[in-house]
């Protein structure tokens, strides 16, 4: 139990450092969804599940959705600009 | 082991905070740049649930154990909770706020942002002048 | 100011704060030692006193209940300002009906998917239902359970198609959900100061601990955020999809509307 916490927040540090390092945004949609993935089990280890149901919502479902379609929306914008 | 298992929860709240902060400072991408907001974001999750822990401790849930039992502190576990969802809105403010830059300036970068000017409605204009600086606009 | 500059600013500020950073973290209570006696006292007397199991809900909805009454308008004011910035190019008047892409493709779906769709569509919406509801026995509330119930109506969209789920969600019906949500909230704040008790003081029955309907006005009020954020976040959604769609209408504005 003592060792899973410290293993837990360093992989909360590697998978944030990931997404900063992911310059493509595309790419960069998955690792958010993972970093939120991997934000709600260091919750879960923390004694927080109301702090874990609520991330796993929006951390790997919600925000990497807006993020899509946020990125679809710019990419539509190319071809039809200054036409 | 002790005095690093001590410190690890708020070092890697600071580191965090750091590389969302080396993200921003560095990014070419505005959609890239909101990414790294949220885990400068993160890094307040953390912290504030580290403070909150204690070992041996359930959660603050009294319904399978009485109340009584030691258990971590819910005050902040209720600080985060509003924040990730609040924060989630904020996250679609500013995607939006993105995509009209990019309708705006023809370009996510934010290095080709120019300050706006006072005329108004010359918008368009401006776009296609930029497109004939020989600047491309990134994608 | 060129990126290396900033980069360069950037390492000076952080070599300039990192011994500060330093000396608040060993200044720190050591992790998992001990936590605020103000969580302690509220884990100690919130069971006898609200009769709720659940003490995160308790902070939310009661004990500072104002916060979230605050937090509840940051998020109507962020949602607000997405969906005034996405139609005030757009007009109100199409958001009734699916925009098309005339250039993009209709993949036909196969029937399995929207099967396991309708399949996991309700279910979905029914598990954040049952997460709003037992806000104040177990883990989740109306803002988990907000988040869930929007995310059903997106799998509706997976499995109906675009046009299938415009039909489905009404954009006006969320707007007036998720005002309704707010104002649900507010009026719970008023309401007790009719009475002559203080502003969202906590006058209805509390009911039996571990019970679902325990917590007097906490129910109301998680309904009300519920209602907020689930109206909210399928706001969002659809805004956001639908400036996919229009991309190529740009230069015809009146043909819209049409």
């Amino acid at each position: 139990m003592s060792a899973i916490l410290p293993l837990l927040f360093l992989l909360t540090a590697l998978s944030g450092t990931a997404v900063v390092l992911v310059r493509d945004p595309t790419r960069q949609v998955f690792v958010i969804a993972v970093n939120g993935l991997v934000l709600t089990i260091l919750f879960d280890a923390l004694q927080a599940p109301d702090v874990a149901l609520s991330e796993l919502a929006v951390g790997s479902a919600a925000v990497p959705l807006l993020y899509l379609v946020a990125l679809m929306a710019v990419r539509n914008q190319l071809p039809g600009k200054e036409s | 082991m002790s005095v690093v298992s001590n410190i690890l929860p708020y070092a890697v709240a600071v580191w965090l905070f750091g590389a969302g902060l080396y993200g921003i400072a560095t990014s070419r991408n505005l959609i890239h740049l909101v990414g790294c907001l949220g885990v400068c974001q993160s890094a307040t999750y953390v912290l504030l649930l580290g403070l909150g822990y204690r070992w041996g401790s359930i959660a603050p849930i009294f319904y399978d154990h009485p109340p009584g039992t030691p258990a971590v502190d819910p005050v902040m576990q209720a600080l985060v909770l509003t924040d990730i969802v609040v924060g989630a809105t904020l996250t679609a403010l500013l995607l939006v706020l993105t995509i009209q830059v990019y309708k705006r300036s023809g370009s996510l970068d934010p290095e080709k942002l120019r300050p706006m000017r006072a005329r108004q409605g010359s918008d368009r204009a401006e776009g296609s002048d930029r497109g004939h600086d020989g600047k491309r606009t990134v994608l | 100011m060129t990126p290396r500059i900033r980069v360069a600013l950037l390492a000076l500020a952080g070599v300039v704060l990192l011994p500060g950073a330093a000396a608040v973290i060993t200044g720190l209570p050591p992790f998992g030692a001990t936590i605020a006696q103000y969580g302690e006292r509220i884990n100690a007397i919130t069971p006898e006193a609200r009769h709720v199991a659940n003490m995160v809900s308790a902070i939310n909805f009661d004990l500072r209940g104002l916060d979230t009454l605050g937090e509840e308008f940051m998020l109507l004011a962020a949602i607000t300002g997405t969906v005034v910035l996405l139609r005030g190019r757009r007009g109100e008047g199409n958001t009734e009906r699916a925009l098309r892409r005339p250039g993009r493709a209709v993949i036909p779906r196969s029937e399995a998917v929207v099967l396991v769709c309708r399949i996991a569509g309700p279910l979905t919406a029914l598990f954040g239902l049952y997460v709003v509801v037992h806000a104040t026995v177990t883990p989740g509330g109306g803002f988990q359970g907000g988040v869930i119930l929007a995310s059903g109506t997106l799998i509706i969209y997976l499995g109906e198609g675009y046009a299938g789920w415009r039909d489905a969600v009404r954009s006006h019906w969320l707007d007036g959900l998720e005002g309704g949500g707010a104002l649900l909230f507010t009026l719970c704040g008023l309401a007790p100061m009719l009475t002559g008790a203080a502003f969202m003081q906590n006058i209805m029955p509390l009911g039996t601990f571990r019970d679902l309907m325990s917590g007097g006005l906490m129910l109301v009020e998680n309904l009300g955020v519920a209602l907020a954020v689930a109206g909210g976040f399928t706001q969002l959604f659809l805004e956001f999809m639908e400036e996919t769609r229009e991309a190529d209408e740009l230069d015809e504005p009146g043909e819209e509307s049409a």
